[in-house]
């Protein structure tokens, strides 16, 4: 079995799908509802086979682009193509798509079965192949034996997987999830992502999925894109995401991150010179067009490309212990810092042992980890 | 403190209500098996006679005609009520909402005599239909559309209609609209996901609003009365004019209480019938 996981990033790009255009693909779609502009000019392609998750604050336009893929809604100008026919015009229940709503939406007066043989019935396929099919698909989410009971009679993960199959079982051209474990706990959610990707990776199946949590964009994406107030922020993979945001709300939605005061020394090409106390740091220079050196800018780092200076290191900042907290793996200990713009810096020790080390109150000299980080202009406040 | 301390402040008026409707009711039925004394007011002793009475052919034929009138009404309000309570429910839009829900209530707000008197104005040998048809060219003569049981059953479905569409837009609001899109994205055109998924997971609603819209016209007593002329006879018009007319009350008790059973038993019926179709619905 061929693993995408492993040939995400680069080797992608390097191989675009046939025809070098998107599987799916929007051109300048704009969605307004009265005075709110729920999609801005959207372009995008989504690859064949991939999972694309759609990123972004609540209100940010991704149920509203997922709508319009669907074709539950019908975009104010712009056009969409699936596999390369136009789509604009026509109606979802001609579209092949599969979607997944966030609330199941299972026909609560039909059993599981009928309702994974629903979108087969509207296909007037012959009996057997009906049975044949919903027994295939239930099979793929685990739900044999199930076939009889109504939607009520099951829990939520279990609702969850109906509606999965009963979206699957149609062979949707692409499959669409509007943050489909929101409802789900904890435990529950991270299983049924790792089972959601199983699944997709088996059928290779074109996939859009939507969500509010970084952390689910992270962990389940071949690419992300990030919208906020209907606007597309950026598009790439997890890794260009949370290491190369291109914006500074990337930079801060995305994962953890520390902002700290900076300066730019000098620009060279695509790289730029940062000073942060006494140590230099590459940046990417794309970030910083308009900025003169010596200009003052904000550098977002993550927390675990800080490490505590060393002697000889360069320290970057100092900073007081201010507060320890335990997250079962690692610790993570916040700082109280003149450098960082809110005040506050945030470091991450794996085990337990710096709780013991630097007790509340120690003073701490930072020094940068890795050279993975990233510097806008100083916001003029 | 007392757990719910307004609870006997907001019984109370609702016991009096009872007590004095539990008290009415008595009156009639002890009416009813109380023996007629023509020319007196007050009834005589006990007895099953007016019972018996009521076996005439007569007024089997009005307990037939007021069931079959109610259905008929029944149907007719679901069958025009289902498709305006749906656009109700999913128009966009506050305004348009509030002023559909304005037309549709509308007749609730009439008192009962004028709206009767305008479907006089309306169905008349020179009234609005007849007059219009006539000037059109369409009917030599007028068309007779008072005193007929059309006429009682047109005047009857305008005024169950906004119980009809208030009953089935509290279903058909508890239907989330994702049902229909889940349908659509499957492959089921805007017919068959209306069919296969809203209408079934209506049913409650449809059961509900055809039972009260039954109930409710079983009452009716001004709309046969006056569109009936004498032509038309529910059992209300016959208690009137038993009560009223030939002062009979012990005789008029009796059908009162034979009504109110039949309406009961026809309801119960109603709802053993469209028992099926509710578990359908969502449970
Ligand atoms: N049917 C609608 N009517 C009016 N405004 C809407 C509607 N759907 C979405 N919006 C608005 O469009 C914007 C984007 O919404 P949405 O696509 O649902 O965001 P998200 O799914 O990212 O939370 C929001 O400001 C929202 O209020
Ligand atoms: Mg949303």
């Amino acid at each position: 079995m061929k693993n995408r996981a492993e040939t995400s990033g680069i080797e992608q790009k390097s191989a675009p799908p046939a025809g070098g255009q998107g599987f799916v693909r929007l051109e300048g779609v704009s969605k307004r509802f009265g005075d709110v502009v729920a999609l801005h000019e959207a372009t995008l392609d989504v690859r064949r086979g991939e999972i694309l998750t759609l990123l972004g604050p609540s209100g940010g336009g991704k149920t509203t682009l997922l709508n319009l893929v669907a074709g539950f809604l019908l975009p104010d100008s712009g056009a969409i193509h699936i596999a390369g026919q136009p789509v604009t015009e026509v109606p979802p229940y001609r579209r092949e798509i599969g979607v997944l709503f966030q609330n199941y939406a299972l026909f609560p007066h039909m059993s599981v079965a009928a309702n994974v043989a629903y979108g087969l019935r509207m296909r007037r396929l012959p009996r057997p192949e009906i049975a044949r099919k919903v027994a295939e698909t239930l099979a793929l989410v685990r739900l044999v034996g199930l076939e009889n009971r109504t939607p009520r009679q099951l829990s939520g993960g279990q609702q969850q997987r109906v509606a999965l199959a009963r979206a699957l079982a149609i062979s949707p051209k692409v499959l669409l999830l509007d943050e489909p474990f929101s409802a789900l706990d904890k435990n529950l959610r991270g299983s049924m992502q790792l089972e959601l990707k199983e699944i997709q990776r088996k059928l290779g199946v074109t996939t859009i999925f939507v969500t509010h949590d970084q952390s689910e964009a992270l962990s389940l994406s071949d690419r992300i894109v990030v919208l906020s107030e209907g606007r597309i922020r950026q598009v790439g993979t997890p890794g260009e995401i949370y290491r190369r945001p291109t914006e500074r709300f990337v930079a801060s939605f995305v994962g953890d991150v520390n902002v700290l005061r900076a300066r730019l020394e000098e620009v060279d090409g695509e790289a730029a010179q940062i000073a942060i106390g006494a140590a230099k740091l590459a940046v990417p220079a794309g970030t910083l067009r308009g900025c003169a050196p010596g200009a003052p800018v904000e550098l977002f780092i993550r927390p675990e490309q800080l490490r505590l200076a060393e002697t000889g290191d360069e320290t970057a900042c100092e900073g007081v212990v201010s507060a320890h907290s335990y997250q079962g793996g690692h610790v993570d200990l916040h700082l109280a810092s003149e450098a960082a713009v809110s005040g506050r810096i945030l470091m991450r020790w794996p085990g337990t042992e710096a709780i013991a080390r630097w007790p509340v109150g120690t003073r701490i000299a930072v020094a940068c980890a890795g050279t993975e980080a990233v510097a806008f202009p100083a916001s003029p406040s | 403190m007392p757990r719910r301390p307004f609870l006997r402040a907001f019984v109370s008026p609702a016991a009096l209500c009872a007590i004095a409707f539990v008290a009415a009711m008595a009156a009639v039925l002890q009416f009813s098996v109380r023996a007629y004394i023509p020319g007196s007011l007050d009834p005589g002793g006990f007895t099953l006679v007016n019972f018996a009475a009521l076996l005439k052919p007569l007024y089997g034929r009005v307990f037939l005609d007021t069931v079959w009138i109610c259905f008929i009404t029944a149907v007719c309000t679901l069958v025009i009520g289902y498709p305006v309570a749906y656009a109700l429910v999913r128009a966009k839009g506050a305004f348009l909402k509030s002023a559909m829900l304005i037309v549709v209530v509308t007749p609730l707000f009439l008192g009962e005599v004028v709206r009767t008197y305008s479907w006089i104005v309306v169905l008349g040998n020179n009234g609005f239909v007849n007059t219009v048809l006539l000037k059109l060219g369409m009917i030599e003569r007028p068309l007779q559309l008072m005193f007929t049981s059309f006429g009682v059953v047109l005047a009857l479905v305008h005024v169950t209609l906004p119980v009809m569409v208030i009953m089935l837009a509290a279903a058909l609001s508890h239907i989330d609209p994702d049902y229909e899109r889940a349908a659509e994205s499957l492959g089921a055109g805007p017919i068959r996901a209306f069919l296969s998924v809203t209408l079934p997971l209506s049913t409650p609603g449809i059961v509900a609003g055809v039972t009260t819209a039954f109930a409710w016209t079983f009452s009716a007593f001004a709309t046969p009365q006056l569109i009936g002329g004498g032509q038309v006879n529910m059992v209300s018009n016959l208690v009137y004019q038993l009560g009223f007319a030939s002062f009979n009350f012990p005789f008029a008790a009796s059908l009162s209480v034979v009504g109110l059973v039949l309406a009961f038993g026809m309801i119960a019926l109603l709802r053993a019938g469209l028992r099926p179709l509710e578990a359908v619905g969502p449970q």
